[in-house]
């Protein structure tokens, strides 16, 4: 088992992109809120005044701009990570919408810049020669994460949209790929997010794999936790497994203290991560893990 | 139980995800896939040898050995394929909507005549836990005679041209009122009844074949009316965003994806006088695996479920073709600058 790699507490991103599982309103209303850049830093560096080690990024394109930010910010960088997140999965979903699947993933080198492409070296030019699948996701793998260079990335997770897809058609090649690409390239370890804890858990034991780092839900409410609360909790009991929860107030619905007592229960749960969009929200969250804890 | 084993035809966004849904769950395994795209037969063929990939349908009904398949190619030959699995006693989910047309429909409804087999449309919205709670508001009858009802759909898909199926009529059969609102048409007919007139008017702003915003009017047969307001080039609006309203003589209804929202004058049935609301967090019920989201997994059980006992779901066929023809009434009343068009019901 590898050294703890995770903080204990990572700010979520949410709030960033406009994304909100209780209300899409106020959700865009935040977007546009966090599409001043200078309120976005001001928020990181609150979370990390307040323990946050690090801060989760999806590949959004609006955080092209706030990895720019984080890249001239020496303070900032100290001791906080940036955990990404990729795919920006609903960039996908509308653009395999408006030019279907096959497209939507091949676009992303057409549109990607020349020092971009150059960038992939080998792995470009395998891509476009051998014709092989698994050399575009390679490709793809290394575009979505460009944005994060010079950045203390100790950890790369695969968003469940994706990850859930490929664990229920069973496709053991793509992870190990995805695990491979992370490790040789930029010194991460993988990480998937999964809406489905046990079905992780048994896919990459019968594959034989080594377990990631899993993101998932952990939520008393049951909120997105699948097939049921029980088979989870059975499973974030075990030691050994190393879980960054998210969806810990299940959308706004459960209180702080409430719910961080509940993610403290379980010594798979080494890391939460929390979406908030004030200090005020970060203070009482924060708090509440910490008390949580003792 | 013994697996049922599934055929997914056409592997694009909605093909890959019914495929691992069908891979995922218990009661049922992928073993074959129709696609014509090199590439993607490439990647099945490379990750899952034990899927047969066909180039086309008549290949897979050859060599048979499926129990089940789901239909996800382009709109444009969802009943020819349908067709020729109901000929071939091939139990079917059609992904939405069912056809470019209700007339084109036709063959596909003559063959389901001939030979009924469990089948099914894929309004997934249905499924979704915020609808079908105000489904089983309705139900219970609680907002007493609906009067008026109110419905938009917005998401920011698409400002400039397209490219691809989804914007040529020939395959898609239209714009924003085919594509997505198919969707909110089957949820009015699903939750207030069926609409006996339409009236409607489509405009292109960023399309150049195909309608980018899409207003109807409606009048239902239990003599309510309404309205729809759509629009994929609608800033703001991160993912397809449904919101429909309705005021009854005891109250109103309030239902998004999000949640859920009564008002009641008087107590109905365990339903308080007041406001209740209900938010997603709370209504949630976990499902076996959740690949896209929770209303895909219910979907694919009920169908799995009707293939087994050889029984009908709600969103059939027929279902759908109630839907189509909703569809077919609007484009054919925005072409007469609004003129209104009967239903038939």
């Amino acid at each position: 088992m590898s050294v703890n790699i995770l903080p204990s507490i990572v700010l979520g991103h949410n709030q960033f992109f406009g994304v909100d599982h209780l209300s899409s309103q106020r959700g865009a209303e935040r977007a546009a809120y966090f599409s001043d850049i200078a309120n976005v830093m001001q928020l990181l560096h609150v979370a990390k005044q307040h323990g946050a080690g690090g801060v989760m990024l999806s590949t959004h394109p609006r955080a092209i701009a706030i990895c720019e930010q984080i890249r001239r910010d020496r303070d900032l960088q100290r001791d906080f990570s940036v955990f990404p997140l990729l795919p920006y999965a609903q960039k996908y979903v509308t653009r395999a919408n408006e030019i279907g699947l096959v497209r939507a993933a091949t676009s992303t080198f057409t549109e990607a810049s020349l020092r971009d492409r150059v960038g992939l070296g080998g792995d470009f030019l395998k891509m476009v020669f051998r014709r092989d699948p698994l050399d575009l996701v390679r490709s793809l793998i290394r575009l979505e994460l460009r944005i994060f260079r010079e950045l203390s990335v100790p950890v790369v997770f695969l968003h469940d949209a994706i990850s859930d897809l490929l664990l229920s058609i069973s496709a053991p090649k793509v992870f190990e790929l995805y695990d491979t690409t992370l490790r040789r390239r930029f010194g991460s370890r993988m990480g998937i997010a999964t809406k489905n804890l046990p079905l992780l858990v048994d896919r990459f034991t019968q594959w034989g794999l080594e377990l990631p780092i899993i993101l998932t839900h952990v939520n008393a409410a049951g909120f997105h936790v699948n097939p049921n609360i029980a088979a989870c909790e059975a499973l974030l009991h075990r030691s050994d497994l190393e879980v960054m929860a998210m969806g810990t107030l299940a959308s706004g619905f459960l209180a702080p203290a409430e719910a961080f007592a509940y993610t403290a229960r379980f010594p798979a749960v080494k890391s939460v991560v929390i979406g908030a969009s004030s200090e005020e929200h970060i203070v009482t969250s924060f708090l509440s893990v910490l008390e949580a804890r003792r | 139980m013994e697996q049922l084993r599934g055929a997914v035809i056409g592997f694009g966004k909605l093909g890959l995800l019914h495929a691992s849904l069908i891979n995922g769950l218990q009661g049922s395994r992928l073993v074959a896939v129709v696609e014509s795209s090199p590439l993607i037969k490439r990647v099945l063929q490379q990750q899952f040898p034990h899927v047969k990939v066909y180039s086309d349908v008549s290949e897979l009904l050859n060599e048979g050995g499926v129990d089940l398949a789901v239909v996800a190619t382009p709109t444009g030959s969802h009943c020819e394929i349908g067709r020729q699995l109901i000929v071939a006693g091939v139990p079917l989910l059609i992904e939405k909507p069912l056809s470019l047309n209700a007339a084109q429909a036709t063959p596909l409804i003559a063959a389901l005549s001939q030979r009924w087999l469990p089948n099914m449309v894929g309004y997934m919205g249905r499924y979704l836990d915020t609808f079908r709670y105000a489904k089983s508001l309705m139900m219970n009858q609680v907002l007493g005679p609906v009067r008026m009802i109110r419905s938009s759909m917005y998401i920011e898909q698409l400002l400039k041209p397209g490219e691809g199926w989804r914007y040529d009529p020939a395959i898609s059969g239209g714009g924003v009122l085919i594509t997505q609102n198919s969707h909110v048409l089957d949820k009015l007919r699903w939750l207030f009844g069926e609409i006996r007139v339409v009236s409607g008017h489509t405009s292109r702003v960023v399309s150049e074949l195909v309608e980018d915003h899409a207003h109807a009017y409606f009048e239902f047969v239990s003599g309510a009316v309404g309205y729809l307001d759509a629009s994929w080039s609608a800033r703001h609006y991160r993912t397809p965003t449904i919101s429909i309203h309705a005021q009854g003589d005891n109250g109103t209804l309030d239902v998004t994806d999000d949640e859920v929202r009564l008002y009641l004058d008087t107590n109905v049935a365990s339903f308080n006088s007041g406001w209740t609301r209900w938010r997603t967090p709370e209504l949630y019920k976990p499902v076996e695996i959740d690949v896209g989201g929770p209303q895909y997994t219910r979907q694919m059980l009920d169908f799995i479920d009707a293939v087994r006992r050889g029984s009908p779901v709600e969103s059939d066929i027929t279902s759908g073709l109630r839907t189509q023809e909703l569809v077919d009434g609007v484009y054919q009343s925005a072409q007469q600058a609004g003129s209104p068009v009967l239903i038939p019901v």
